[in-house]
């Protein structure tokens, strides 16, 4: 009996061996990348969630603990109100615009013959071009008395546009707006510039998307009588433009959320005229850097980061559950 | 309903000329296939007859009204593609309603949501739907309508492509190779299905395939094309026995039809590899071919006409094909034999083979076919091959 036992037992300890040699051999195999995930991307975020609930600064010794104080102070002053207002009026506006012009210029080229690798390099010029440098321009452009934008809408002082167009009246008696300097315009200005800036490469992941749709749907289109363009368009192409959609529209919100540059440029102290844009990433760069709180900083970034997740999760479930067809 | 008129029809692209002056009538309730070697321009035809490309010169007529100008989806017709071109995000009863939503619905009735609670809506939707379940039913496919197009197999997504091509009852169907990505055994029984299908709708179709097997069986009559022109318009039999043209001769029949080279003398008798046949035209002819299907061979004792040695043989179990190679002819010669030769037939035996002249066809020089050929039945000369 016994003999029948460990004949038994033996080729299946044989098999559990060769199994534990596989999963450690798996362990080892995925360590260096695992390590690598934990050090630079879990490490850093345990990290800045810990520091969120201190009131640490470089170069101190120690730091206290404060509770969720950081996090109140978020809900409850007003500049952090004007902190959420002006990241989610930037998301809000540059989101829907930039991805709306970015699928309507990906269906103009795609509809064109001739001159699309033209229209696809202008479009993608302001992609490619470092957004700090493109600040310096816009913002002699939008100067409010030598720039471009003012001078040439002086020119329609004294035309027909004076009687029909308000604003022209107004800015023709008591002078153009100073952009960058009007807490009513500063946010749609940079709204403006993330639009222009961030459209061409929505348009170049939707003309990807585009040459997915199989030519012969137009054609059963057709047949079926969606005679205007408009019917196949609601028939055909933005369904299958529906993965590459929920792409778009992720990337453009964290890309929204992300807006920096410009703000930093335009007003290197403080997040605009009356911090009308004072925006998220902006203030994790105030408050971290050049006040050095990095407890509060580290509050705001994790806010950022909820964000983001919340995003993220949406498109996962989009993409699970709603376009994917298989 | 509607008979289908297709005058000189002509259609270039660019430098390439595709449809060099075609000619056809479809009557009513007719099942055409337009058969041909890929690049033949029987798609093109095809897409032209439904709207979707526009002829370069020529008339098309449906229900003899000139249909130029006028849009594909106002002729009337229905296709089914290669693709099936089945909307994927919508599920099978929305694929099949769309043609009827299109048709019967307006543009604001037709919108999400709001759409169905706009006046006269409601009534519309549950008419269509009932149209198409009765589609659905037609084509078996009535437990899938809730499935998505991604759910279906190859043969499911067919019937609903089939489907949404009836659900409207059209003048004509336009059948683009519907078959050729189902796998064989589901391309033997559509192809019965959609013949029957035919049967009972008493529509018109017209199917594209560059599979004469599918041609031969479906067809009340075939069109060969080749090089954007129509060689022969015929039945099914008629195409097959009689074709006009040798590469008609060539392109149908399984396997392919046996081309010798032959001689003929300035009094007009045919000779075979310096063998007399028993066959004589009325005139000379330079460069004359003879064809012999594989069943108008049959394998004879070795002082027969053509002796040679078996190449390849091919069991189908019902019959056997043995290919020949005769000293003299370029081709292998292919010769249809029962079963019960198949002793005979191992590959290296020297055979001999008989012909059948009164089966044979001749063609001239150009490859148009010979009819003035008259067939001595003598039997000192039928022995003689």
């Amino acid at each position: 009996m016994a003999e029948l036992t460990s004949t038994l037992a033996k080729p299946q300890s044989g098999e559990q061996d060769a199994a534990r040699r596989q999963r450690r051999a798996a362990w080892a195999l995925t360590l260096p990348a695992v390590l690598l995930m934990g050090v630079i991307l879990l490490v850093p975020v345990a990290v800045a969630a810990v520091l969120s609930f201190t009131d640490f600064s470089l170069g101190n010794d120690s730091f206290n603990w404060v509770g969720f104080k950081n996090y109140d102070r978020l809900f409850t002053r007003s500049t952090y109100a004007k902190m959420f207002v002006a990241t989610f009026t930037y998301v809000v506006t540059v989101v829907p615009i930039s991805v709306g012009l970015g699928l309507g210029a990906a269906l103009l080229i795609q509809s064109i013959t001739h001159l699309r690798e033209v229209y696809k390099t202008i479009y993608f010029l302001p992609v490619m071009a470092t957004l700090l440098a493109m600040a310096i321009a816009w913002e002699f452009m939008l100067h409010p008395s030598i720039g471009m934008i003012n001078r040439t809408l002086e020119l329609g002082c004294g035309t027909v546009l004076e009687h029909i167009w308000p604003f022209m009246a107004n800015g023709c008696v008591q002078g153009f707006p100073v952009w960058l300097g009007d807490k009513r315009y500063a946010i749609w200005v940079i709204s403006f510039i993330g639009i222009w800036q961030g459209f061409g490469f929505n348009m170049v992941l939707y003309l990807a998307g585009l040459t997915g749709v199989h030519r012969e749907l137009y054609h059963a289109a057709e047949m079926d009588g969606a005679k205007s363009g408009w019917e196949r368009f609601r028939l055909v192409t933005w369904p299958a433009l529906g993965p590459t959609t929920v792409f778009v529209v992720t990337i453009s919100c964290i890309r929204a959320f992300q807006v920096f540059d410009t703000v930093e440029a335009f007003w290197p102290q403080g997040g605009g005229p009356n911090k009308s844009t004072y925006v998220m990433m902006f203030a994790i760069f105030e408050k971290g850097v050049q006040q050095n709180l990095i407890g509060a900083g580290a509050s705001i970034t994790v806010m950022f980061l909820v964000f983001v997740m919340i995003l993220t999760l949406i498109q996962r479930w989009l993409v699970e559950r709603k376009v994917h067809y298989g | 309903m509607a008979e289908l008129a297709i005058e000189n029809v002509t259609k270039r692209f660019g430098e390439t000329e595709v449809l060099k002056g075609v000619s056809l009538t479809i009557a009513d309730g007719e099942f055409v296939s337009l058969v041909g070697p890929s690049g033949c321009g029987k798609s093109t035809l095809l897409r032209l007859i439904a709207g979707l490309e526009t002829q370069t010169s020529g008339t098309i007529r449906l229900a003899g009204q000139d249909v130029a100008g006028l849009r594909a989806a106002d002729r009337d017709l229905s296709m089914v593609f290669q693709s099936y071109a089945l909307y994927p995000h919508l599920s099978v009863r929305d694929n099949i309603a769309v043609p009827l939503r299109m048709r019967r619905l307006n543009g604001r009735q037709r919108l999400p949501v709001v759409g169905r609670f706009l006046p006269g809506a409601g009534g519309a939707e549950r008419q269509l739907m009932g149209d198409v379940e009765h589609a659905a039913t037609t084509l078996e496919i009535d437990h899938l309508l809730d499935r998505k197009p991604g759910q279906l197999s190859g043969g499911q997504r067919q019937r609903v492509a089939l489907a949404r091509a009836l659900v409207r009852d059209p003048a004509a169907f336009l059948l683009d190779e519907p078959l050729s990505n189902l796998d064989a055994k589901l391309r033997i029984q559509t192809r019965v299905e959609i013949a029957e299908l035919h049967r009972r709708l008493g529509a018109t179709f017209v199917y594209v395939t560059h599979d004469q097997v599918e041609a031969m069986t479906m067809s009340s009559r075939i069109a060969v094309m080749m090089g954007g022109k129509i060689l022969q318009c015929a039945a099914p039999e008629e195409i097959y026995e009689n074709p006009a043209d040798i590469q008609v001769a060539e392109f149908i029949g399984a396997p392919k039809i046996n081309i010798l080279p032959v001689d003929v003398t300035s009094d007009g008798h045919v000779g075979l590899l310096g063998r007399q046949l028993p066959l004589r035209l009325a005139q000379p002819e330079t460069g004359a071919r003879i064809g012999f299907r594989p069943q108008a061979l049959r394998l004879s004792g070795a002082d027969a006409g053509l002796t040679g040695v078996v190449a390849h043989t091919e069991n189908l179990g019902s019959e056997v094909f043995a290919q020949v190679s005769v000293p003299g002819l370029e081709n292998r010669v292919v010769m249809r034999a029962d079963p019960a030769q198949r002793a005979a037939l191992h590959l290296g035996a020297t055979v001999g083979v008989d012909v059948d002249c009164t089966a044979a066809l001749l063609f001239d020089g150009k490859g148009q076919r010979i009819r003035n050929v008259s067939v001595k039945t003598t039997p000192e000369l039928a022995g003689a091959l």
